[in-house]
């Protein structure tokens, strides 16, 4: 009873403080310092924003008339080619997302649990790979998972094939490249949100004779799960942009939305409707970033 | 004194004229070329004397393309006075009044051969695009052999172009030689339909003996420059394609990049220029007296000589022009839902 009456006088103090900016943002009034964020605003506003709203503007031009027109979308939405290239898109960067955060959660896991000096060391490996090119990096896998790779002449060697297994030049490939160069941007937030559980709740939780299982799946788990949420969305938003990976490690067999684009652009000079696709996939990038917004803020 | 007079006089009459048939060349030409190998020799052997003779600094930018020309062009930035164009290229451009005609007269070329001035076009390479394989798989002998994959059995890297993959996909599926124009699309999507499963699609030129000597693919479609050096790879003329690139003016440029993009032309019309490139990379240029000059021994590595002509094909870049949009199309079906 004295606990409610309690959180009852608390809750809109709270509330209050919270609303503050927010009814202060629809006043008109501007937050003190704003002059000084005016020239990064103006070159985001000339170099990126406007450019984008220039494509947009000519993803509703006809190409040969110059006129305004719905075509373009037209075209996107009733050719069997480009639409199936998007679902491929999108069914990739969920796959490569999923296999990032089965691999990255323990991982990221396992890194909490190293000493400081274990993590120091750990976290160096990680950021290491952000500064090797990802052109080489992407390259390498042929020189492992290649015909006469490594992978293969040890499973021809040891008798386990005959011929060797194609790793490569399928979405397979592509998926395995792609989650290594993704693996990283899920390991250092997800660890971050780890590091941020309080250490104290294990050994509550075992005081209350909680097992390691039960602490991980009752407590810690959940806990981290918004974490897990918002980096499997922003892998998500990063997959939908690969260019280099699909192109090399594809073999030209699995194009994804940014290789479909460089054929409209620079093979067929095919801007308009280029523009269109390009909006299409802002539009989905958008609504992945509202959603990861969303868990942001649950976290 | 009357020697001096003369010259006085030569020297008035040279000022006058070029006054007024040029203004000064500008001091850095920009030039949109296609980069790899084949520039690197360019820019040893023609740009970097060229610079050295007239002073004026040349500036690249790669890779070209008929997409950079109309996006340049539509933006109304063209930056650049020369550009390297394919044949449909250069068809293509000049139809949509991209290019401004080559002032053949400021550039007093060296001899050419006569079909390498055109209006628009100053044809700089002969280049093959041909079979090639690694040694340890079984040659094939014309393209039905080469897509034969039940009895040549690998991988074939081909090239993701259109216009350097349908021609020899259209022979593979039995079309004669000589009926070959007006290409067969149905019987070029065929072929390539049926070996699809098999093929790497490459993008650039320097990849064919990377997947090669990697041992990523066994058979591959490749320019022949880019392979004919390759001690490590087979290769065969017997069915390429012979084609030419071109030099074209953009036009919109700037009228004194341009004057200094026909000194540039004279120079690369040399026969010593165009026999030094040929060290580099096995391509040759549009001088007839250029044969004399290039290495003895490997003659038969470059796509103009006799022997070689003789079993290609020249594409014909007309129907390509005309057909762009049938045949962008059908390649985007093809390749997008694969």
């Amino acid at each position: 009873m004295s606990n409610q009456t309690q959180t009852g006088k608390v809750v809109p103090g709270r509330y209050l403080a919270r609303t503050k900016p927010a009814t202060r943002r629809f006043s008109g009034r501007l937050p003190s310092g704003f002059v000084w964020v005016l020239p990064l605003l103006l070159l985001v506003g000339l170099v990126f924003n406007l450019p984008l709203l220039m494509t947009a503007a000519s993803s509703l031009v006809d190409q040969k008339t110059g006129a305004f027109t719905l075509g373009n979308f037209e075209q996107v939405a009733a050719s069997k080619v480009y639409l199936p290239v998007v679902w491929r898109t999108i069914r990739i960067a969920l796959v490569v997302s999923f296999a990032c955060a089965l691999i990255g959660y323990p991982l990221a896991y396992w890194m909490t649990r190293l000493s400081r000096r274990g993590q120091t060391v750990a976290l160096a490996i990680i950021v290491t790979s952000f500064w090797v090119s990802i052109l080489v990096r992407t390259y390498a896998w042929i020189v492992i998972l290649g015909n006469s790779g490594i992978v293969n002449r040890f499973l021809m060697a040891s008798g386990l094939t005959e011929t060797p297994v194609e790793f490569l030049y399928n979405e397979l490939g592509v998926a395995i490249g792609m989650i290594n160069v993704l693996l990283p941007f899920m390991l250092l937030p997800l660890f971050a949100a780890m590091l941020q559980v309080d250490p104290r709740l294990r050994q509550i939780a075992f005081t209350m004779g909680a097992s390691s299982f039960q602490f991980f799946w009752r407590v810690f788990f959940p806990l981290t799960l918004p974490a897990l949420g918002a980096t499997f969305i922003l892998i998500s938003i990063l997959s939908l942009g690969f260019y280099i990976t699909p192109a090399i490690l594809g073999g030209g067999k699995v194009p994804l939305i940014a290789n479909m684009l460089d054929i409209l652009i620079n093979q067929f000079p095919r801007w308009n409707l280029a523009a269109a696709i390009s909006l299409v996939l802002l539009v989905l990038t958008v609504g992945l970033f509202v959603v990861y917004q969303h868990l942001r803020r649950v976290e | 004194m009357k020697n001096n007079l003369a010259v006085g006089l030569i020297a008035v009459a040279a000022a006058s004229l070029s006054s007024t048939a040029m203004a000064e060349p500008a001091k850095v030409l920009r030039i949109l070329t296609a980069g790899g190998e084949w520039t690197d020799a360019v820019q040893k052997c023609v740009d970097a004397p060229f610079t050295e003779k007239y002073g004026i600094k040349v500036e690249l930018e790669t890779p070209a393309g008929f997409a950079k020309l109309a996006g340049k062009n539509q933006a109304g930035n063209v930056d650049v006075a020369l550009m390297d164009l394919e044949t449909t290229e250069l068809e293509r451009a000049q139809a949509s009044g991209m290019l401004d005609p080559i002032d053949w007269a400021a550039v007093a070329p060296f001899e050419m051969f006569p079909d390498a001035q055109k209006p628009y076009g100053f044809a700089h390479t002969y280049f093959s695009t041909i079979m090639a394989w690694r040694p340890d798989a079984k040659a094939p002998a014309n393209w039905q052999e080469f897509f034969d994959t039940e009895n040549f059995p690998g991988k074939r890297a081909l090239p993701d172009y259109p216009g350097y993959v349908l021609a020899f996909a259209a022979l593979a599926d039995g079309v004669p030689p000589d009926e070959l124009f007006p290409l067969d699309l149905d019987r070029a999507f065929k072929t390539l339909e049926r070996v699809k499963g098999d093929v790497i699609w490459w993008s650039a030129g320097g990849q064919v003996a990377q997947l090669l000597d990697d041992n990523e693919a066994q058979y591959a479609i490749g320019w022949s420059g880019r392979i004919v050096n390759k001690d490590t790879l087979a290769h065969s003329f017997v069915g390429g394609m012979l084609e030419t690139s071109w030099w074209g003016v953009p036009k919109g440029s700037d009228p004194a990049m341009q004057e200094a993009a026909m000194l540039y032309l004279h120079e690369y019309s040399d026969p010593e220029k165009q026999a030094c490139v040929a060290q580099y990379i096995s391509y040759t240029g549009p001088s007839p007296a250029l044969d004399p000059l290039l290495p003895q021994d490997r003659l038969a590595q470059f796509p103009n000589y006799k022997a070689n002509r003789d079993v290609q094909f020249v594409t014909d870049g007309k129907w390509w022009y005309d057909n762009a949009d049938e045949v962008e199309r059908r390649w985007q079906e093809f390749k997008l839902t694969q």
